[in-house]
C-alpha cells in the first residue's frame, strides 16, 4: 500500500510490540493461562472435590458430548437464542443510534433512556422482569390488550416457545442501549461534513446514509456485531435467571447454562471443560467468519 | 443539525424511538416506585403504579442494612473505588493496546489481535476455578488488588480502540513523525485528545461492567468491608429475607453514580467528533 | 523481541502452579475461617458467640464470613477447588455429601466437641438425624439446621370462601384440590386468587414423599434402580397435570411463589407450604396478620389411599470442618463449632432454626412455639431428603417430568418412561 524505508517500519514495528507487550502480558497471566488450562481438564475424567489425581481420558469427554442428545440440545438452544437476539440487537440499536442523531432536542435524554436498562443491577432487574411475566403481571395485561384477548394467559415462563421469546425480550431490553451508545460514538467519529451531508436531505437519507454513512461505520458494524454475537453465544445469567424461577429448562438450557451445571452442580468439571473448549471453538469460528465475509479491516473514504 | 420536517418519514422515526422509550423505561419506573412502597403493596397484583404514599423506610433500611451496621456506605465506597480505577486502567491500556494493533505493522500482529479476542470467546464460569487459583497463588483474595488485578484491561476495550482507530489518518500520524515527535509522544498527545468520544464510551461500559459485577467479588472479596455494591443487594435477596421495598431502594441508591457518569460524558459522544473530522473531512 | 516474548509468556504461564503455598504451623496463634450463608438474625447472636469464645480461647481468632445462600455452593466448590477451602463451613446435606465421600471434611472429634465418644455425640440428637452424614462409623458433620415444611393456612381466606379453616381444613392431597377449588378465583385462565401453592422447585423435599405415599420409591433400597414403582410415579404424575394449567387449573410453577404472598396477606393466597422459620418472617413482614392468630399449620396431607404415611422431607445444614487443615486447627475448630451449637434455644427463638437435639425437642421452649408440634410430628413421620452427588441432577430431571404433564400437554405414561430412562443412566454413571 504504502512505500517506507526498510528502517522506519523497523523501528515502527517494535514500537508496536511495545505497546501491545503490556496487555498480552496481563491476558496471559489472567486468561490464556486460565483457558489453556480448560483445555487440558478437557481431557481428563475429574471430578471437582476428588483428591485422587484424575484419568486421562482423551477425547472421550468430546466424543460423549458429541453423542449426547442433552449437548445437541444446548447447542440448539445457545443458536436459536443467538438468532433471535443478535439480528435486531443489531439492527434496532443502529436505528435508534442514528434517530437520535437526527434529532433536535433530546438526544442526551434519549441516549440515557435507551442506556438506563444497563444501569440496573441485574439482580433487580431480575426481580422486575418476574413480576412482569407473572401470569398477572404486566406482560399478560399489556398483550391481552393489544390482541384484545382478555384473560389469557400468554405463559411467559412456561410454554418452550415464549420462553425463549422472553429470554430474548429481557436480553434485548438489557444490552439494546450498550450497543446505542457504540453506534453512536462510531457515527461521532465519521468527519462532520460527510455526516451531515448524509443526513440533510430526507427524500434520500436512506440512499445517502447506505452510500457513506454506512461504509464509513463499517469499523463500528464489525465491533458490534462481532460483541453482539459472542455475548449472545455466551448468555448465561437470563437463562439461569429464569430456570431459577421455575421455567423449563430445556428450552432455554444454553450451552454456558449446561456447562455451570455440569461443572458446578454436578462436579463433572473434565466434561464441562470440554463443552466450553467446543463452545469456545465455535465462537472462534464465527469470529473468523464474521471478519472475513466483512473485510472488516479495510477501510476507505 | 438537519431541518426538521413534518413527513411521514418523520413521524415514523418518532414512533420508533417513543417506542424503544416506553420498552425500555417501564422497568425503570417500576423499580422507582417500587422503591416508594412497602413490600406488601409490591406483591399486590395488578401492581398499583402511583405509590400511596413514601414509604421512607425502604431507604433507611437500605442504608442501614438488615443488620444495622451501615455497611452499605462502605460497600458503594469500594464500588466507586474499583469501578474507577478499573475504567482508568482499561482506557489507557485499551488505546495503547489498540493504537498498536491499529497503526502498527509488525508480524504476529493477526495472531495478537486474534488472540486477545479468543480472551472473550471462554465463558467465566469454565476458567473461574483456574482464575481463582492465580489469585490464591498472587495472594489477592480479600484485597482491592483482589478485586481490581484481574481486570486491568479487557479484550472488547481493546476491539473497540482497535475499531475506532483503524480510520485514523495515517498520513497525519506520518507527518507528526516527521516533526520529529517521539512514538509514546504522538500516543500521548496525538492519539488519545482524538479519541475522546470513544474514551468516554470504553469509560462508561466499562464502569458499568464493574460496578454490576457479581460473581467475581463473591469469590475474592470474603470481608464485610471488601464487598462490592452488588453482593450488598444479594444479601438484600437473600431467599428467607427479601425485603424487596428496601431491594429497590437499594437498587435506586446503586444507580445514581452511573446515571452521574453517563450525564457528564454523554456530552463527549457527539461533540468530541469535530476533532476527528476537521482533519480529514 | 519476536521470539523471547512467547517464551517468556510460556515461562510465566507454566511457571504459575509452581509458586509455594504456606506452611502450617503448629503453635501460636491461630485464625479460623468460617463461611455461612446471610442470615441477619443469625449472624447477631453468632457474633457474641465468636467474641466469647474468644476471649476464653485467646490464642484463636475466628474469621466470619457470610455469602448469600444461594452462591455459596459454588463459593465453597471453587475455593476446595483450589484447596484454599475454609476451616469451616455449612452448606445443605444435599451437597455437603459429596464434601464427605470426597474425603474433603474431616470426623467430628468427640473430646473437642464435648463429647465422650462418638456413640455419645448420636446420643444427644434425635434417632436418624445424624445418619445423613455418617460414615462408617464417623460423623463428619453437626446440624446447623433441619427444616420440614407444613402447609400455612390464612384463616381468612378460607372464611371468605365460606368455609370453616378449623373443621374444613384439608387433610389429603383430594381435599387440597377440593378446597383450593372453592376458594380460586380467576380472571379468564389467569387466577388471581390461589387455594394452594406447591414449592415446585424443590421437588425432592416437598413432591417425592406424595411418591412415597402411594408405595414408589426415588431409588430403590439397593441403591441401584431408579423411579420404582410405576403405579405409584404414574398416578402422582396424573394428580400434578390435573392440577395444572390444562387439567383444573389450580396453581403452576410460574405463579409467584406462594410463601411470599402469604406473608402479604392480599386475598390471594390461601395455602403455603413453609418451614417453622416462616412463623418469623410473617412477624417481621406483617406483624398485623402475625397477631391476629388468623393463620395456622396443618399437617403435611395425605393421599386417600395412601399406603404408607410420609410427611414433608426434611434438609438441613450442617458445620463441617476442612480436613486440609492441620490438626490442631481442626480440633478447635470443632471446640468452636459446638460451642455456637450449644445454644439451640436461642437459635430457635431468635433465628427460627431447629437442631433436632433430644434436649430441645423436648424443651418447653420449642413446645411454646406456636404450631412447633405439628413440625414435629411430622419430622417423625418424615425421612431425610435424597441427598447425594447426583441429587441435584435427579430433581431436575424431575422438574422436567413434573413440568412436561403440567404445562406441556405430555402424557404422564411418556413422561415417566423419559424419566426413568434418564434417571437410571444418571444412577449409573455414579
Amino acid at each position: 500500500m504504502k512505500k517506507k524505508y526498510s528502517g522506519i517500519e523497523k523501528k515502527l514495528s517494535r514500537w508496536g510490540w511495545t505497546f501491545v507487550t503490556p496487555a498480552l502480558l496481563f491476558f496471559s497471566l489472567f486468561s490464556f493461562y486460565p483457558i489453556v488450562n480448560a483445555a487440558y481438564t478437557s481431557l481428563f475424567r475429574k471430578k471437582i472435590l476428588s483428591l485422587k489425581p484424575p484419568t486421562f481420558i482423551g477425547l472421550k469427554n468430546y466424543a460423549y458430548l458429541l453423542r449426547s442428545d442433552d449437548f445437541w440440545n444446548s447447542i440448539r438452544a445457545t443458536f436459536a437464542f443467538t438468532l433471535g437476539a443478535f439480528l435486531p440487537l443489531l439492527v434496532v440499536s443502529l436505528l435508534l443510534a442514528v434517530l437520535i442523531l437526527s434529532v433536535k432536542r433530546g438526544q442526551k435524554f434519549l441516549q440515557l433512556a435507551y442506556y438506563a436498562p444497563a444501569v440496573l443491577s441485574s439482580v433487580v432487574a431480575a426481580v422486575i422482569w418476574m413480576s412482569i411475566f407473572d401470569p398477572r403481571g404486566l406482560g399478560n395485561q399489556w398483550l391481552n390488550f393489544l390482541l384484545n384477548t382478555p384473560g389469557t394467559d400468554h405463559k411467559w415462563l412456561a410454554d418452550s416457545f415464549m420462553v425463549q421469546l422472553s429470554t430474548i425480550l429481557v436480553y434485548f431490553w438489557k444490552y439494546i442501549g450498550y450497543f446505542v451508545v457504540i453506534f453512536i460514538a462510531g457515527l461521532a467519529a465519521i468527519p462532520g461534513s460527510l455526516y451531515e451531508a448524509a443526513l440533510i436531505d430526507g427524500a434520500d437519507r436512506w440512499q445517502s446514509f447506505w452510500r457513506i454513512t454506512f461504509p464509513l461505520l463499517k469499523p463500528t458494524v464489525v465491533l458490534v456485531s462481532v460483541m453482539a454475537m459472542l455475548q449472545c453465544l455466551k448468555t448465561f445469567s437470563t437463562q439461569y435467571l429464569f430456570v431459577q424461577s421455575g421455567s423449563p429448562q430445556a428450552p432455554i438450557n444454553v450451552i454456558t447454562l449446561n456447562i455451570y451445571n455440569t461443572g458446578i452442580r454436578d462436579h463433572m468439571i473434565g466434561r464441562s471443560s470440554a463443552m466450553s473448549i467446543i463452545l469456545f471453538i465455535i465462537m472462534l469460528f464465527f469470529t473468523w467468519l464474521q471478519f472475513k465475509t466483512t473485510k472488516a479491516d479495510e477501510v476507505s473514504y | 443539525m438537519i431541518k426538521q420536517k413534518f413527513s411521514p418519514l418523520n413521524v415514523l422515526a418518532g414512533l420508533i424511538l417513543l417506542g424503544a422509550l416506553v420498552f425500555t423505561l417501564v422497568p425503570i419506573l417500576f423499580m422507582f416506585s417500587a422503591s416508594m412502597m412497602p413490600a406488601k403493596d409490591i406483591l399486590r397484583m395488578p401492581f398499583r403504579w402511583i405509590p400511596r404514599g413514601f414509604h421512607w423506610q425502604n431507604f433507611a433500611k437500605a442504608v442501614a442494612g438488615n443488620d444495622g451496621s451501615f455497611i452499605f456506605i462502605r460497600n458503594i465506597a469500594n464500588s466507586l473505588f474499583v469501578s474507577s480505577v478499573v475504567t482508568v486502567t482499561t482506557v489507557m491500556l485499551s488505546s495503547l493496546t489498540g493504537y498498536g494493533l491499529a497503526k502498527f505493522r509488525f508480524r504476529g500482529r493477526n495472531f495478537v489481535f486474534l488472540a486477545i479476542m479468543a480472551t472473550m470467546m471462554i465463558p467465566f464460569e469454565a476458567i473461574m476455578i483456574p482464575l481463582y487459583l492465580v489469585a490464591t497463588k498472587l495472594h489477592l483474595q480479600n484485597s482491592y488488588a483482589g478485586l481490581i488485578v484481574p481486570f486491568l484491561v479487557n479484550a472488547f476495550g481493546v476491539f473497540m480502540m482497535r475499531q475506532y482507530l483503524l480510520p485514523f489518518p495515517e498520513e497525519f500520524l506520518d507527518a507528526t513523525r516527521i516533526d520529529g515527535a517521539s512514538e509514546p509522544g504522538i500516543f500521548w498527545h496525538i492519539v488519545l485528545p482524538n479519541c475522546a468520544p470513544a474514551i468516554a464510551t470504553l469509560s462508561i461500559l466499562t464502569f458499568r461492567s464493574q460496578w454490576d459485577n457479581l460473581l467475581w467479588p463473591l469469590l475474592v472479596a470474603q470481608s464485610e468491608k471488601m464487598k462490592t455494591l452488588p453482593l450488598y443487594i444479594v444479601k438484600f435477596a437473600a431467599e428467607k429475607y427479601t425485603d424487596e421495598g428496601a431491594m429497590m431502594a437499594v437498587a435506586v441508591l446503586g444507580s445514581i453514580p452511573m446515571l452521574v457518569l453517563f450525564f457528564s460524558m454523554s456530552q463527549y459522544f457527539v461533540s468530541g467528533a469535530s476533532v476527528f473530522s476537521s482533519r480529514k473531512g | 523481541m519476536k521470539k523471547t516474548l512467547p517464551i517468556i509468556l510460556s515461562l510465566l504461564i507454566f511457571s504459575l502452579p509452581l509458586m509455594a503455598g504456606g506452611a502450617q504451623e503448629e503453635q501460636g496463634p491461630m485464625t479460623l475461617t468460617v463461611w455461612t450463608h446471610e442470615d441477619p438474625n443469625r449472624t447477631a447472636i453468632e457474633e457474641r458467640y465468636i467474641s466469647e469464645f474468644e476471649a476464653t480461647h485467646p490464642d484463636v481468632t475466628i474469621e466470619r464470613v457470610t455469602n448469600s445462600s444461594q452462591k455459596m455452593p459454588e463459593l465453597l466448590l471453587t475455593a476446595f477447588a483450589a484447596n484454599e477451602g475454609p476451616h469451616i463451613f455449612n452448606t445443605q446435606i444435599e451437597d455437603a455429601y459429596a464434601y464427605i465421600v470426597n474425603g474433603r471434611v474431616g470426623a467430628v472429634d468427640p473430646p473437642s466437641a464435648g463429647y465422650k465418644s462418638v456413640k455419645a455425640l448420636k446420643d444427644a440428637y434425635v434417632e436418624g438425624v445424624l445418619d445423613a452424614v455418617t460414615m462408617d462409623v464417623e460423623v463428619y458433620g453437626l446440624p446447623l439446621e433441619l427444616t420440614n415444611w407444613a402447609p400455612y393456612i390464612n384463616k381468612r381466606v378460607i372464611r371468605a370462601a365460606g368455609l370453616d379453616p378449623d373443621r374444613d381444613y384439608p387433610r389429603t392431597w383430594e381435599d387440597i384440590v377440593a378446597v383450593s377449588e372453592k376458594i380460586i378465583l380467576r380472571d379468564g385462565e389467569i387466577i388471581t386468587r390461589r387455594g394452594f401453592d406447591f414449592r415446585y422447585p424443590y421437588y425432592l423435599v416437598s413432591m417425592v414423599p406424595m411418591v412415597e405415599q402411594l408405595g414408589g420409591q426415588l431409588i430403590s433400597d439397593d441403591g441401584k434402580t431408579a423411579i420404582v414403582g410405576d403405579e405409584a410415579w404414574l398416578k402422582f404424575l396424573r394428580f400434578m397435570a390435573d392440577w395444572g394449567p390444562f387439567g383444573k387449573n389450580l396453581g403452576s410453577p410460574t405463579y409467584t411463589n406462594a410463601r411470599k404472598l402469604f406473608d402479604a396477606d392480599n386475598n390471594d393466597m390461601a395455602m403455603a407450604m413453609s418451614g417453622l422459620y416462616q412463623e418469623g418472617r410473617i412477624r417481621a413482614d406483617n406483624p398485623e396478620f402475625y397477631e391476629s392468630g388468623d393463620w395456622m399449620v396443618i399437617p403435611f396431607p395425605q393421599f386417600k389411599d395412601a399406603v404408607r404415611e410420609a410427611a414433608c422431607a426434611y434438609y438441613g445444614h450442617f458445620y463441617m470442618v476442612n480436613s486440609q487443615k492441620s490438626e490442631r486447627e481442626q480440633k478447635a475448630s470443632w471446640e468452636f463449632v459446638s460451642y455456637m451449637l450449644s445454644h439451640p434455644e436461642e437459635y430457635l427463638t431468635e433465628v427460627g432454626l431447629i437442631q433436632p437435639t433430644r434436649a430441645l425437642m423436648a424443651s418447653k421452649t420449642f413446645s411454646d412455639m406456636p404450631y412447633a408440634q405439628v413440625f414435629a410430628d411430622d419430622m417423625a413421620r418424615g425421612s431425610m431428603v435424597y441427598y447425594g452427588e447426583n441429587s441435584a441432577k435427579i430433581q431436575e430431571l424431575i422438574k422436567e417430568a413434573v413440568e412436561g404433564v403440567m404445562l406441556g400437554g405430555i402424557e404422564p405414561e411418556k413422561a415417566l418412561a423419559s424419566l426413568k430412562v434418564k434417571a437410571q443412566e444418571v444412577l449409573d454413571q455414579e
